[in-house]
């Protein structure tokens, strides 16, 4: 495959490409097999990445972050139990 | 620009000029601002929840030091980004010396769920120009000319690492990808 085509194989599987050249694409994968594939394996790879759960910042992590920052010096700590955001104090230790 | 990414700068330069001026609150706020953003993407880029976290907090606690750097400009972003990425780098290099694992384990099975454990895997044995592009792009959802300011290289160049980066990951990924319907 040349490279024109692998250039529009990458803006094709990136959903770059307008919706009419995506389909002229596709049309053109009916009629040759090793585009096809690189079309179809490679669109499914960029849907596999983006379909990777996000790693929650969990509560642990929270606090085992904010305990790093504090055993470093700097403490950020909430101004009272059941606040959430804006709401954190530094504290910088000499 | 959306109405949460105004209201996002707005706060961020408010907590800049806060830190500039030594507020005691400066860092708790700007950690509630970005310590989410900043430790999902360590975690993408190291594989692990504890090395993520020990690089959001060394990131904050970067800010805090090089405070003095600070401009509210708009560039903050992509400089706290920068940090992270040059303490993912060290962390990357450490792990080479002591061979330490990642969370995800392959399986070998084929199926969707354990499909993202293999594309994860894939993901982290990636050249780290490879997996950078992909992480901020891909999973991250930043522009590419963020991502190119975050990397210090052009457009164009972080384009064709972007997909480089996802032939690379398909080659690894080999057949199971296939299997997908």
């Amino acid at each position: 495959m040349n490279e024109f085509y692998n250039k529009l194989v990458d803006l094709y599987a990136g959903g770059e490409l307008t919706e009419e050249l995506s389909d002229e694409m596709e049309a053109e994968a009916l009629k040759n097999g090793a585009l096809a594939q690189d079309m179809f394996t490679l669109r499914k790879t960029v849907e596999a990445l983006q379909s990777l759960p996000s790693p929650d910042l969990t509560e642990e992590s929270d606090y085992r972050i904010l305990l790093k920052m504090q055993i470093q010096g700097t403490e950020v700590r909430r101004k009272s139990p059941e606040s959430s955001h804006w709401q954190y104090h530094l504290l910088i230790q000499s | 620009m959306s109405g949460s990414q105004h209201e996002d700068s707005l706060a961020e330069r408010r907590w800049l000029n806060a830190l500039a001026k030594g507020d005691p609150t400066a860092l708790g706020g700007l950690y509630e601002l970005y310590g989410e953003k900043i430790f999902r993407y360590t975690f993408r880029m190291l594989g692990n929840r504890s090395d993520a976290e020990d690089a959001t907090a060394e990131t904050f606690l970067r800010v805090l030091r090089r405070s003095a750097e600070l401009r509210a400009d708009g560039a903050f972003r992509t400089w706290l980004f920068r940090i992270a990425r040059n303490l993912c780098i060290d962390k990357m290099r450490q792990h080479r010396l002591l061979e330490l694992p990642t969370d995800a384990h392959y399986t070998g099975t084929e199926d969707r769920a354990t499909l993202r454990v293999t594309v994860q895997q894939a993901l982290s044995e990636l050249p780290i120009e490879y997996r950078d592009p992909l992480v901020l792009c891909d999973l991250e959802d930043v522009s590419a000319k963020e991502a190119a300011e975050i990397l210090q290289i052009s457009v164009p160049a972080l384009k064709s690492r972007l997909y480089r980066g996802r032939r690379a990951l398909r080659d690894r990924l080999g057949g199971s990808i296939e299997k997908l319907t």
